[in-house]
């Protein structure tokens, strides 16, 4: 389960990036430090109960991904807090712990050990990884040689061999040709089918409908509305007509 | 999960009380005595043949708590001489404390001749005694001469000094002057002892931490019995749980280093190595260096330097240069500088090996003292680790961090001993000097490598505060500003 109270995060932002020593004296004796304040999230509040998928729908720039970034501990909220039980799996951005200079098999410990897997589990789990990424032979040469798509294959075997109790989703993760974009969306569908608790940020409205239970409609770190999906996703519709 | 706990505490306390009762020996006498000697001022001139009914007395300050030798430049004149001298040394109330008589035949020329006193002069630190020389039987062709001299050795130049009134040298109760009429010392060292109140002290010390250490694993066993936690568990804790992770990135950081290079990790023998070589030339014959077994102190000083300046500049860029991780997944950050670190002690580790043979090829053999070096390299690490703590967070908020650091680590280095000896630091910078953490490394390092003896109880202490300061800061400004980097990176 998921508990979010009044969850805000307050960006400092000031006018100018200051990011040199010089820089940050000469605003100084300039007095032209000033600080602009900014409300990514404010007051968010939810409770999502295990085992239900909850999409989270709303604009660009209202604040999803950095709800998701809370959630994964990624981001401290300034004010409020997060409760959560169980073991969380981001699978927010694929590929971005490789080392493009290992090799496929050493990235996959690595990117493993960093996604927070145990040494016994990647081990039990490697055949399947390697075989449900498809690279055969090219796992034992350095990923800097691979091609863009047998990246993102090897990245998401990887991601998806979890069983989390609690995953968090950023757009369904659709990767490589055709066939592989089959396998790989119902290895999505499959994850969260068993009783898993996921928390989906999309854009495709369809996709929420069709997989969700109840949704969470964000607008300029607001909550606008919480509830049953079909509902809140009329709504979010309507708006945006 | 208690019966665990339990076994984890014994194992730490075992491990303590065995490394403790091990240190005793292995740190040996100087733990209750420095044995030291003063420097002696550098010969000028000789006092010219020193006859019968002569007499030389020189007074000096005592620095050590017990007086045991005294160390004189002697010349012969190039001859065999049968002249006898007495030697007496008395007190501030004119007491005698010691008198011998010495004999002139087994002097060499200009060359140092040491009177042991024995028994030695216990308790006399702060004192001021009086050296006389007398020659009993001496005549023109059949006697000694003494040196004299103002002026210091500092490595390259000789430096003047001034000879207080109280420590002037007299010549049959003249003042010895110079061509500018300035006062003269004798060319004398004295040696002598430091008692410490560590080494009488050690057991009860030993037994003390003991039971501190029993009394805080109760306490934190009981903690996790009741689900609370504290700091110390906490990184129990996450140490456990990141292991994997924390293997993970060392061993990246290590494969990827020497991923494409021909020779590979034979880099990390070569070039302490070759750094070495070349320094070596050019101190050796450029600089004419005095230092005894300098390939040693040469190499040492690399070895640790070039640790401490890769580790803190690979803690630099370890948050910056891992923002798009950082910002995707949650992995506590201090693992990053940490596996850093980390791989450079591993490189440190490769780095000693060279260091070993060299040891091996210029004779200088190890001696129990050895096994004090996972100390220093412990205190080395948590240095670096503390400054690479620093550098990487104040690296996200000011991006000037990475140059400013590579100005101040050459400055750290000149202000390291490395490559040339600490006596040529003008004695009241000292005290500043001293505050540098890796010249006490350092030092340490040489005592047990090139000596082979441990230091006094005061170097560890320093080794410890100023190793274990920056650490502990290093760790605070982490932790105050770890939650700010993601908005920062």
């Amino acid at each position: 389960m998921i508990k979010a109270n009044n969850i805000t995060i307050c960006y400092r932002m000031s006018h100018d990036k200051i990011q040199s020593i010089k820089e940050y004296l000469v605003a100084l004796i300039k007095h032209k430090l000033r600080y602009e304040e900014f409300r990514a999230l404010e007051n968010v509040s939810f409770e999502i109960k295990k085992g239900e998928v909850v999409g989270i729908v709303g604009n660009n720039g209202a604040g999803k991904s950095t709800l998701l970034k809370v959630i994964s501990g990624i981001l401290k909220p300034t004010k409020g807090n997060v409760e959560l039980r169980g073991n969380v799996v981001p699978m927010l951005e694929l590929g971005s712990g490789f080392d493009y200079d290992l090799t496929g098999r050493e990235n996959i410990f690595l990117n493993g050990a960093i996604l927070g897997y145990s040494e016994s589990f990647l081990k039990s789990k490697y055949n399947e990884i390697v075989e449900f990424s498809e690279l055969g032979e090219f796992i034992d040469i350095p990923v800097r040689n691979y091609s863009s798509g047998m990246i993102m294959r090897l990245a998401f075997s990887i991601a998806s061999m979890v069983s989390p109790d609690i995953l968090i989703v950023d757009e369904i993760l659709a990767v490589g040709d055709a066939a592989f974009q089959e396998k790989s969306y119902a290895r999505m569908t499959e994850l969260m089918s068993h009783g898993t608790t996921v928390l989906l940020v999309s854009h495709n409205i369809e996709q929420i409908r069709r997989l969700c239970d109840r949704v969470i409609w964000l607008d300029h770190g607001h909550v606008v509305a919480i509830g049953d999906t079909q509902s809140v996703c009329d709504q979010y519709a309507q708006s945006n007509k | 999960m208690k019966n665990k706990a339990i076994r984890i505490s014994a194992v730490v306390l075992a491990v303590y009380l065995v490394l403790g009762a091990l240190f005793y020996p292995i740190a040996g006498e100087s733990l209750h005595f420095t044995a030291d000697s003063t420097e002696t001022v550098s010969s000028k001139a000789a006092l010219g043949e020193f006859t019968q009914g002569d007499l030389i007395q020189q007074s000096f300050l005592c620095e050590f708590d017990d007086l045991q030798t005294l160390t004189l430049l002697v010349g012969t004149m190039a001859r065999k001489n049968t002249d006898v001298i007495k030697v007496e040394l008395t007190d501030k109330y004119g007491t005698v404390r010691y008198s011998a008589t010495l004999d002139t035949s087994t002097m060499k020329d200009n060359s140092e001749y040491t009177v042991t006193l024995d028994p030695m002069i216990e308790d006399v630190k702060g004192q001021y005694f009086t050296l006389s020389l007398t020659s009993l039987y001496g005549t023109k062709g059949n006697s000694v001469t003494f040196y004299y001299g103002n002026s210091v050795d500092t490595g390259r130049v000789d430096v003047p000094v001034e000879i207080e009134d109280t420590e002037a040298l007299y010549l049959n109760g003249v003042r010895m002057l110079d061509d500018e009429n300035n006062l003269c010392g004798l060319c004398l060292k004295i040696g002598g002892i430091n008692r410490h109140w560590f080494g009488p002290a050690y057991w009860y010390i030993y037994a003390g931490v003991g039971v501190l250490l029993l009394l805080c694993l109760i306490y934190l066993v009981r903690c996790r019995s009741k689900g609370k936690s504290n700091t110390i568990l906490g990184v129990v804790y996450s140490l456990k749980r990141y292991n994997f992770l924390i293997r993970q990135l060392v061993a990246r950081d290590f494969k990827t280093k020497y991923k494409r290079s021909v020779l590979g990790m034979l880099w990390s023998f070569l070039n302490p190595l070759l750094t070495m070589s070349i320094q070596y030339v050019v101190f050796s014959t450029l600089f004419k260096s005095s230092i005894e077994n300098f390939v040693i102190y040469l190499l040492s000083g690399i070895v640790c330097f070039n640790f401490f300046n890769e580790a803190t500049n690979m803690c630099l860029m370890s948050i910056v240069g891992n923002a798009t991780l950082i910002n995707k997944v949650y992995v506590p950050k201090y693992i990053y500088p940490f596996s850093r670190t980390l791989s450079s002690g591993i490189n440190l580790l490769l780095s000693l090996v060279p260091l070993f043979i060299m040891m091996l090829i210029t004779q200088t053999w190890p001696t129990k003292a050895i096994l004090l070096l996972p100390f220093v390299l412990l205190m080395l690490f948590m240095l670096s680790y503390g400054v690479g703590l620093i550098l990487a967070t104040m690296m996200v908020f000011f991006r000037d961090t990475q140059f400013l650091w590579g100005i101040c680590s050459m400055l750290l280095m000149y202000l390291t001993p490395v490559f040339y000896p600490e006596t040529i630091i003008p004695s009241q910078f000292m005290t500043v000097y001293k505050l540098n953490p890796l010249y006490h490394v350092l030092r340490f390092i040489r005592s047990i490598l090139i000596d082979g003896v441990s230091l006094e109880p005061k170097a560890y202490l320093y080794c410890i505060l100023l190793c274990g300061i920056p650490f502990l800061v290093g760790v605070l400004i982490f932790r105050k500003n770890q939650d700010k980097f993601v908005l920062n990176i």
